[in-house]
């Protein structure tokens, strides 16, 4: 017999646990509640800013590559989108993170719901078509979560409201790497 | 925020910001040239066109817009091209932060609103800077 995993053993632990408590189980609490709206919200913004984050890891890859052998001008300009394109993933990463603080679900719905991690969408080959790519998907994070913070607890609108300015404040960036007025 | 009143005051502080951003735009457009004049003058119009909005907003629900200041002390004393576009950086800066507490009002157009100003703000701020902010208008976490 082959030797049972560390969760299932975890598992198996947790329920002699109830047993002794004198608990029927996990079924006895009930079919699990639906998460309230507000969650649900939250939610929505911590995947579509874990995407992002993914699309611009994606993309510091893909730039990093074109930095290769070539000539000196398009090795500079390259290096200067992906430059921005690193800054810019520093800011998703604190996004993330600070909405992520904000979702705190009791165990027993964390556990029933487990959110898969998003996987990178492919980028299209080039520079300006990465940089278009990522532009597109800002402007549509950024349109997105002011139509979402309409109906969100105060706190939370302020948060999106603000992740929602930042994004558009990066596709300023990403049409002038490097530049301003 | 809830209310008439607290909605009333919210829209009052975003007003004072905007009042504040009219006039200094104004005083920095004088140092700059070309382009830049024009983007200052451009950026002016839309805060003028905000204020009016937002006393526009004020009146319709029973309140009294306060009246915009003769003069501002301006963060910034400007003499040069550079220090005139720092100020207009800041200034987009504190616009935004101004309007967090209309983003908190229960009314979903009021929240739109706010939000698009805020966001608004960070573009021209980042125009001016060369560099977006992780979190424009919120200085600390929450």
């Amino acid at each position: 017999m082959a030797q049972p995993s560390r969760r299932l053993v975890l598992t198996a632990a947790a329920a002699g646990s109830l047993t002794i408590a004198g608990c029927k189980g996990i079924t006895a609490l009930g079919p699990v509640p639906k998460l309230g709206h507000d969650v649900v919200t939250l939610e929505h913004a911590i995947n579509a800013e874990e995407l992002m984050v993914a699309r611009y890891r994606s993309a510091v890859t893909a730039l990093a590559a074109e930095i290769g052998p070539g000539a000196a001008s398009v090795k500079g300009k390259s290096a200067r989108a992906k430059a921005e394109v690193e800054g810019i993933l520093t800011e998703h990463e604190a996004h993330l993170e600070r909405l992520k603080a904000r979702l705190v679900l009791p165990r027993r719905l964390a556990t029933a719901r487990p959110r898969p991690s998003p996987a990178p969408p492919p980028l299209p080959s080039g520079r300006h078509a990465i940089l278009a790519e990522l532009t597109a998907a800002e402007t549509t994070a950024s349109d997105r979560l002011i139509r979402w913070l309409t109906d969100a607890p105060p706190a939370l609108a302020q948060l999106m409201a603000s992740i929602a300015a930042s994004e558009a404040a990066h596709v300023v960036l990403l049409g002038h790497p490097g530049g301003h007025r | 925020m809830s209310g008439t009143s607290g909605t009333i005051t919210a829209l009052q502080a975003a007003l004072a910001a905007e009042q504040a951003a009219s006039y200094a735009y104004g005083v920095l457009g004088a140092h700059l040239t070309g382009q830049r004049f024009a983007a200052a003058s451009a950026d002016c119009v839309a805060h003028e066109r905000a204020r009016d909005r937002l006393s526009g907003m004020i009146t319709v629900r029973g309140g009294q817009p306060r009246p915009a200041a003769a003069a501002y002390q301006l963060p910034i004393a400007v003499h040069t091209s550079a220090a005139a576009r720092s100020l207009a950086v800041t200034l987009e800066r504190q616009v935004a932060a101004a309007y967090l507490g209309l983003v908190a009002v229960e009314d979903p157009v009021l929240r739109t609103f706010a939000a698009t100003n805020m966001r608004d703000c960070a573009v021209r701020g980042a125009r001016w800077s060369g560099r977006a902010q992780a979190f424009p208008g919120l200085s600390r976490p929450r």
